[in-house]
């Protein structure tokens, strides 16, 4: 025990004066989740994937605005905006915001929206009835202006404008069957007197229908929205939920550096020769220096955690949330990967023959795992086959558990087969690792 | 063998073949080593020295032969023999980074000692070997002489019945050379038993109790050194019996 702690605190140490380790472990980890974070907020939010942020401004405030307002409100991901800086902007300003890319778009209803919109209808409704021959419209044009973000991809532009032409049908059509229920009964009363003559006169004149307009927004055909494969719909991340933990696992495997680099230094320097000639098992060499990088890792993690819940919304992303899964289990799932990650370190400190082997092939492995894992670009954007290659990473593994967790609500029975895979991981590492090391002193290469 | 024999190390018909190789490193090789003594093991490059030293310090398994250490057989009990020997390897086998205080703390840890007792052995070796001074100073700071000299520290510092030292002058000042030669007489004087390899003739001359000249994992000649020179009596110093009985062709 005590040649146990005496090697974690050395190696602790001996990390403690490696600048440029330190700034591998804590430093790149950090700017990634940071960077990656921002930029695929930015990307989701010119999608639309993170919701549709609209600045409102109506300077009609008549029957058009109200109806805007309540469809708007009503649609799923849609926040609407009426100030900034707590009052009206005038139009410029409004543009310059959106210009900024504050806001996806502004919806713009001039002055004199509502009263043209009604003179529309009612001349709509006079020539739906034949009760005039006129097609020329002398009123005003009704002109909803909409001003996009110029970064705003085109497929959402074209949905957002989809879901404008449907409101604007909407209030259409029930301006019109305002005007049709106002006009229908002159149009009876004229087609009466028309047919009867005088006879017409005695009779009393019918009442406007009150139609119930809520069948205009009730489908009756409805669309029903599936997944081509097979698979059951997944739960997708935000892009906080997805980097926060993939990037704080990317840090956690490149330890596999630093470590590895410790078991070489030693081998080259003579160290190790003069280790294996005291009276320690060797084992409780490796595991001080593995509890050493595990705190490491454990330091990490907590830094990334820091950085998405407190860092991360004060530069404008939601805060990270770690759902409801039980703390222990996340601990389970965090160590599991810190475990695969050190026995990875392990493997490479004992197989690569110098530093420098060790440093091109350890990154180099960390990053096509990642890549393959999904802490680059989320498993589920990746083609069909990439995800299936995926399931060979243990960054893939360790990510799918803390997506179970922080996103799809899952609980400890549904991150076990991860949880087991990398620690299955783990022990083939330091197996693997142990049998090598065994062969090597046989063959007397220190 | 029990652990009152006189001898410092036993070795008995000791073989060594390493895995898809065609010769053996070490080829029988039996030898006596008297507590106390200082004992020299010359030979060539290839010869055998640093695998008969990585045996003899418990790190590698022969393929056959018997090794007992202060009478301990450490092929059966390493660890106990581990408690009584020290090493010093041909490389620096120190951490850079780390001072040479730091160093002999963690090695010294390593060895099973701890709190005054530790600070008093690094005290005493770093004040033998003359870096004191620069205990504080991180190795990577330290000139070739004193590196050498802090290597040297590492392998007292527990005290060990049995010293083994791999080259221990390569590549130092006439200075330092005289430090460690000093330090080694003093180290045999308290008792110890010193193994030592090097390639530095009238320093193995002027040193050691008894010496082996070995190649081809064989002992070719062993004595005193007067012995050996006695032997061949056409030489007139020991390196040219070294390179009479090592051939003159170059070694890898």
């Amino acid at each position: 025990m005590k040649q146990f702690i005496a090697t974690a605190c050395k190696e602790l140490l001996l990390l403690r004066r490696d600048r440029s380790g330190l700034l591998v472990l804590f430093f790149m980890p950090a700017v990634l989740v940071l960077v990656i974070t921002l930029v695929q907020e930015n990307v989701l939010k010119t999608m639309g994937e993170t919701g549709t942020d609209i600045l409102f401004l109506d300077q009609d405030r008549g029957m058009v605005g109200q109806r805007m307002t309540a469809a708007l409100s009503e649609a799923d991901g849609v926040v609407l905006v009426n100030t900034l800086d707590g009052r009206q902007p005038d139009k410029a300003t409004a543009l310059q915001a959106v210009a900024r890319g504050d806001f996806q778009l502004c919806l713009y209803i001039p002055k004199g929206m509502t009263s043209a919109v009604k003179a529309k209808a009612r001349r709509a409704a006079l020539r739906a009835l034949s009760m005039t021959g006129e097609s020329d419209d002398p009123s005003p044009d009704a002109e909803l202006e909409v001003y996009f973000d110029p970064t705003v991809m085109g497929g959402f532009r074209s949905a957002v404008k989809h879901m404008l032409h449907l409101m604007v049908m909407q209030i259409e059509v029930q301006e019109k069957l305002d005007q049709v229920a106002v006009l229908l009964p002159e149009k009876f009363q004229s087609a009466l007197e028309e047919a009867l003559g005088p006879m017409a006169a005695g009779m009393p004149a019918g009442s406007s229908p009150d139609f119930n307009l809520q069948w205009t927004s009730e489908p009756i055909i409805k669309i029903r929205e599936a997944s081509a494969l097979e698979t059951a719909a997944v739960k997708m991340p935000t892009a906080v939920q997805q980097n926060v933990p993939a990037w704080s696992l990317f840090g956690i495997f490149f330890i596999v550096l630093p470590m590895a680099g410790s078991f070489i230094k030693e081998r080259l320097y003579g160290v190790e020769q003069r280790i294996l000639s005291m009276p320690v098992s060797y084992l409780a060499i490796v595991a001080g220096k593995a509890a050493a990088y595990m705190l490491v890792c454990w330091v990490q993690f907590g830094l990334i955690l820091i950085i998405g819940k407190v860092l991360l919304p004060l530069m404008g992303s939601p805060a990270f949330e770690l759902g409801s899964a039980a703390s222990l289990t996340v601990v389970l799932v965090a160590f599991s990967a810190i475990l695969g990650a050190t026995g990875y370190g392990i493997l490479l400190g004992t197989v690569a023959r110098s530093y420098e082997q060790a440093s091109m092939f350890g990154p180099i492995s960390i990053v096509i795992a990642a890549a393959l894992g999904g802490i680059m670009v989320p498993v589920y954007a990746m083609p069909v086959l990439m995800q299936k290659i995926s399931v060979v990473s243990p960054l893939a593994w360790a990510q799918n558990a803390f997506l179970e967790l922080f996103v799809r609500g899952g609980d400890l029975q549904a991150v076990m087969p991860q949880v087991a895979l990398l620690m299955i991981f783990a022990s083939a590492c330091v197996g693997t690792a142990s049998l090598l090391f065994i062969r090597r002193i046989r063959k007397g290469r220190f | 063998m029990v652990a009152s024999s006189p001898f410092a190390l036993e070795i008995d018909d000791l073989a060594k073949l390493y895995e898809g190789a065609d010769q053996p490193a070490l080829d029988g090789v039996s030898l006596r080593i008297r507590r106390g003594e200082i004992f020299g093991l010359l030979g060539p490059n290839g010869a055998g020295k640093t695998t008969a030293i990585s045996i003899l310090s418990t790190i590698m398994q022969p393929s056959s032969g018997r090794v007992a250490v202060c009478g301990i057989d450490s092929l059966k009990h390493p660890r106990q023999v581990r408690r009584r020997i020290g090493l010093v390897p041909q490389d620096i086998a120190l951490y850079p980074e780390l001072t040479a205080w730091e160093n002999l703390a963690y090695l010294g840890r390593l060895q099973g000692l701890g709190g005054r007792h530790l600070k008093a052995r690094i005290q005493n070796v770093l004040q033998a070997v003359g870096l004191e001074q620069s205990a504080h100073q991180k190795i990577n700071t330290y000139s070739g002489g004193m590196k050498r000299r802090a290597n040297l520290a590492a392998g007292m510092l527990h005290e060990p019945r049995v010293l083994f030292l791999d080259e221990p002058t390569i590549g130092i000042d006439a200075q330092s050379r005289q430090l460690i030669m000093e330090k080694l007489q003093a180290i045999k004087k308290s008792g110890a038993t010193i193994i030592y390899t090097t390639h530095y003739m009238e320093e193995a001359q002027q040193l050691c109790d008894r010496l082996a000249i070995i190649d081809k994992g064989r002992i070719l000649v062993l004595g005193t050194p007067a012995e050996v020179m006695a032997g061949h009596p056409h030489c007139d110093n020991l390196g040219e019996l070294f390179l009479e009985l090592t051939g003159r062709a170059l070694r890898d």
